[in-house]
Parts: C-alpha cells; structure tokens; sequence
C-alpha cells in the first residue's frame, strides 16, 4: 500500500508546471472562501456582539404573561419581585450582573414640536459594569446619583429632529401603569448613535427610578443578565431554567438569538451568499480539474497499458488516480489554508475599513477572522471536489484497451 | 507415450482490425505450439503480424476466430478479471520502448509486479535483488529510469519480467531501440535466464543477426507462418509452413 501511495504521491508532481497550476487554483478557491467566510465571520461575531452590547444583553428573563397577552397598562405584565429574582440570578456563574430595565414609550417635546419615543429606563451603573454602555456621540451617561434634574439620553436622530442638544431640556408624556398620562422634565445629558438610523430617530433613555415615576409602578419590564462570554449563553439558560420555574410570578428566559431578529436575518442572507460561492467554486476545481486529470491520464496512455498488461486490476488504476487528485486537493487545500490566513493576516493590519452598511452611518471595519471549521470545511470541498472530478478520467483510464494502449504514441 | 500440454497452443488463429470500411488482416489461420522452456523468436518484416501474435499469447488481445490455451487453459473462456489474473502470475512482457515507470527508480519498477501479486515487503525485497543481481544491475537499483541508458533500461525491464516467476515471458522487438552490442547483450542475457531458470521466452524481431543463436525461429509474412527452424548444431532445420498446418 505505501509503495502504491509513493507511486500516486510521485505521480501528482510529475508535470511540476501543471501541478502548481492546479495548486494555485485548488488553493486560491480555499483562499478565496476562507477570505469571505472570514469576513463574514467577522461580520457576524460584529453584528452579534453589537446586538447584545446596544442592550439586548445574552438573556433576557420576562414574567410568562409578557408572551400570552398583549398589555393593557404598560407594566401590567411586569415583573413586580425583580430584585429577589436579579440576586437569585446574580449568584450564578459566568454571570456578570443582571440589569432591570423598563421599555415604555410615549411622546417627547420640546415645547414647540412634539416626536414619538422609543424610551428604555436602566440602572446606569449596573449596565456600565455590564459593558453594555450606549455608544455616545457627545455628553455623558446617565448617572443614577445626580441630584435635581432627571437625566436623560436621546439618539443623534432625536436631537437633530427637536433641535436639541446636549444640557438642553425635553418633555416626555406617557401613560402610567393605571392608565392615565404623566409628564416628566428631563435634562439631555447625552446624544447617542446606536448605528442603526431608524433607533437614533426614537432613542431616549432615563433611568430606572424616573421611568418608575413617570409610570407609576415599582415593576419592570424585564431582566437582562449580561455574562461573560456570548459562548457561555446556552449553559447559563440551562442553569437558570429550573431557578426561574420555581419563583412564585411564572417567569420565563429568552436567550439573545431567540430575540435577535435581525442578526439572524442577516447571518441567513450572508451564510445564502456563502453557499452560492462554495458552489461556484466547486464547479470552477471540478471543472478544471477534470481537464487536468484527462491530459494526464492521455499522456500516460501507454503507461496505464503497461500496468494493465502485467495484471494489475483495474480498480487499482481508478483507485490511483482517485488517490492522485485526491492528493493533489489535499496539498492545494493546504496551500490555500496558509496563503488564506496569511492573506487575512495582511488585511487586517492593514486597517482596511468598508462604507457604512445600509441603515448605519458608522464605517465598517474590514477583518478577516481565522475560523477553523471553515478552514476544515472549504479544504473537505475541495479535497471531495477533486476526489469527484478524478472519476471520470479514472474510469476512462482503467478502460483503456491494453494493446491500444501500449501502441499509444 | 503421453501427450504433454504445450504452455502455448495458439490453434487456428485469425485477428482482423478494421480500417475505415475494409478489414486488415493481421493474422491469418496462424497456428503454433511452444513447449516449456523454448527461446523462441518470430521472425518477419514489419506488419508481417509479430505483435499481433505476441499480444494474443500474452492475452492482451483477443482474436477474431480460433484459440489461445496458455498451459491448456482456453483463454476465450476467461473472464476479463481472469485473464488479468493469468497475466499477474504466468506472464511477464518485455517491450521496445522499456514501458518502465519513470517516477520508480529500478528496483521499484521490478517491485511493481510483486507488488499487485500482493507479496510481503521483505519477500520482495528479497526477489527484487536476485532479479536485479540476475541481469547485472543490483549497482543501479535506486537510480531511475531517465538515468539509466537503454541497454540498462532493457535489462531492468527483463529483470521486472521475471521477477514473479512466470511461465512465459514475452518480449515485443526488445532489441528494436538498442545498438547492436547492447542487443545482442540483451539477447545473450535472455538466453542466459532461459537456460538458468528454464523460463520460456518468445520474442519478436526482424534483426537478423540476433537471430543467429536462436534455437528455434518462427517467419511470419502477412499473417502467416512461412517456417519453423530448429537448430540443429549452428544451422537451422526449416520446417515448412505446410508441414506446420
């Protein structure tokens, strides 16, 4: 068997210029999608981490009734026990804090033109230690502590709207938990750009304890419980199931994918235009190679004869040409893993940066992540891809009439 | 007395090929038998049939009509898996280009038939050596095929056709791409081996002068056999192709 190996091994760089052709097209189509699987990776882990950080957080726990009817009230589906279930949650591992927050909206005013709110009400401090901060454009965070004025954030697209800036104050009417309409003076303390347009146009944040007085009630809304790695959400939900079934209010936890609806289809579309490159570059090797092979098995007609005239079964001359290009997608897969890496490695210190994606004004970075499985995934395709274009030639080879054969020129 | 079986009975055989819309006829109710241990040369012009001949005994080739027994087994009743098994164990071929794969040094290529045989490491190594040794080359035995010359490639050939052992070997013009020296070297050594090891050899060629030594000379001319020679002491007995029929 290795002497029937050292012969296929041999054999694959016995035409040096063809090989290092069909190297360089195995290993560029491996480049290739390692480079744009890379990115993508980077795209998605951006997009991911991003999700959670802007406030969805990597669970996010809900009474059971939230999901079983709509509100009448704001917060009359809330939880009302939120501080013994956030330090029963606290105590767990890989948990880095639990934030109670309050989603409300409502109308906010500057006294001359009036805009709809998409409000959130947080423990300022709580979310900082979370990491979950809003991405400011000027001024400050909110700051639980401040005497006197009740403070407040507002996206870019708010401030440009009610033509309002930073130490400027707003109005905000809502409906309380009962059911009739409040007011609140806030002071802007912050602009913040979230990165996605159509929130900067609604974005205001007030901190839990003024939310809770403009609403009239000591609930919220959910907890968001921030940990300290994305990767470590499944076994904390795990963790965290049965705590949550055993409280008296029915509660319910929702990890960040099941929540983030536009990651996922975002990953859907990109991991679409991932597949429809695979293919084309598997059609690109196999064709390719499929001509390669048949040269070769044209220029070594007299040789298969020889080997077939001294008895050497026809399956062992398919099953050397299946081992050739196998061998030949194995070292081009190889090649392409290193020369993509390398690649990537460039790029990224190259400080590359892309135009701001739709619905964003903030550009891109250009990364290129090093992603295993995919390292192992484009080299398992292309090393198939050749194993499947060897086939034909293989079997046109083992074919081969052995006295024509051996009077091949 | 009893009749022994000929290792090779070729009864009757006719091979056409078609060309465009006529026929070629290459051999034409040929008909010979070669006892064990022979050295045996077919003689001819060129298109006379040697190849044709020899492809069929080697059953590389089938005919149109008529029989080939190797060793009294009828290979028209073989299965193509069978007759590449009757290749792998009763054959061996010398051919006039050498045919050795280049990306094998020597002794890889006289491994290769012991290697579809299915035989250990150790037990070919050790009948790769003897063959090597067998035809002067065991000091050329890692260097391959484009560094050898073409005496040394013919040799290294013949050595990969013993190697296994077998019955008959055939050798298709293997003096057609040598000097004369290095034919009749070649020639000498095929004798040698035949003499040495009893192995049965039947080789074509149109050079007469390496015919000189040949016991036994079959003349073909367009497709059939015109004599049969023995050689009795330094001259050829001519049987003649009626009396062969």
């Amino acid at each position: 068997m290795s002497k029937f190996l050292l012969l296929a091994f041999r054999n694959v760089f016995r035409n040096r210029r063809r090989t290092l052709m069909t190297l360089l097209m195995v290993g560029g189509g491996v480049a290739g999608l390692l480079l744009v699987g890379g990115f993508f990776a980077f795209m998605f882990r951006g997009l991911r981490e991003s999700t959670i950080r802007n406030g969805l957080g990597h669970i996010q726990i809900f009474t059971a009734e939230h999901f079983q009817r709509d509100e009448v009230h704001v917060l009359d589906t809330g939880i009302s026990d939120w501080q013994h279930v956030a330090s029963s949650v606290r105590t767990g591992k890989h948990v880095r804090g639990v934030a109670p927050r309050i989603e409300f909206y409502g109308m906010l005013s500057n006294g001359v033109k009036s805009s709809v709110f998409m409000g959130s009400a947080v423990q300022p401090e709580i979310e900082r230690s979370m990491g979950f901060s809003p991405r400011l454009a000027s001024g400050n965070d909110l700051n639980s502590s401040s005497n006197g004025e009740v403070e407040a954030l507002v996206g870019t697209g708010v401030a440009r709207s009610m033509n309002v800036k930073v130490g400027d104050g707003l109005t905000i009417l809502s409906v309380t938990a009962d059911g009739a309409l409040n007011g609140l003076d806030v002071q802007i303390v912050g602009l913040v750009n979230t990165g996605f347009k159509d929130l900067d146009d609604r974005y205001l944040r007030i901190t839990l304890p003024s939310a809770q007085r403009l609403l009239q009630s000591d609930r919220v809304t959910n907890l968001v419980v921030g940990l300290d790695n994305t990767d470590n959400t499944d076994a904390v939900a795990a963790e965290l199931a049965p705590q949550l079934r055993g409280l008296s209010q029915p509660m319910v936890e929702k990890k960040w994918i099941e929540l983030a609806a536009y990651y996922k289809q975002v990953r859907t579309l990109f991991s679409g235009i991932f597949l429809f490159l695979g293919v084309i570059v598997f059609f690109m090797v196999l064709m390719a190679t499929v001509n390669t092979l048949l040269m070769a098995m044209f220029e070594r007609t007299r040789e298969i004869g020889t080997m077939l005239a001294m008895g050497t079964p026809r399956t062992w001359i398919v099953a050397l040409f299946m081992v050739e290009a196998t061998l030949t997608g194995l070292f081009g897969a190889v090649a392409g893993v290193i020369g993509g890496n390398l690649l990537g490695m460039l790029l990224n210190v190259s400080g590359l940066h892309l135009p701001p994606p739709p619905g964003t004004d903030v550009p891109m970075a250009f990364r290129v992540l090093h992603v295993p499985a995919l390292m192992i995934g484009s080299s398992l395709m292309v090393v198939v891809s050749l194993a499947l274009a060897s086939i034909l030639p293989a079997i046109r080879a083992s074919r081969l009439q052995i006295a024509e054969a051996l009077a091949h020129v | 007395m009893i009749p022994t079986v000929a290792l090779v009975h070729v009864d009757a055989v006719t091979r056409r090929f078609p060309l465009d819309h006529n026929e070629v006829i290459a051999l034409d109710h040929t008909s010979l038998r070669v006892e064990r241990g022979e050295f045996l040369a077919i003689a001819g012009p060129s298109g006379s049939g040697k190849s044709t001949l020899l492809n069929l005994i080697g059953c590389i080739d089938k005919p149109t009509s008529g029989r080939i027994l190797i060793d009294g087994v009828d290979t028209g009743t073989l299965s193509p898996v069978q007759l590449t098994d009757l290749r792998r164990k009763k054959i061996g071929f010398v051919f006039q280009t050498f045919n050795l794969i280049p990306v094998f040094t020597a002794a890889e290529n006289v491994e290769f038939p012991l290697l579809i045989q299915g035989l250990s490491p150790a037990e070919r190594r050790t009948r790769v050596t003897e063959a090597l040794e067998s035809v002067g080359l065991a000091g050329r035995a890692h260097q391959r095929p484009d560094l050898l010359s073409g005496g040394e490639r013919q040799r290294v050939a013949v050595a990969r056709a013993i190697v296994h052992r077998p019955a008959l070997v055939l050798a298709d013009e293997p003096t057609a791409n040598l000097d004369t020296r290095n034919a009749t070297q070649l020639i000498e050594l095929m004798r040698g081996l035949n003499q040495r090891l009893g192995l049965t050899f039947i080789f074509s060629t149109h050079d007469q002068r390496l015919l000189e030594h040949t016991p036994r000379i079959v003349r073909l001319t367009d497709g059939q056999v015109v004599s049969d020679s023995f050689a009795k002491g330094d001259v050829h007995e001519q049987v003649s192709a009626a009396c062969i029929s």
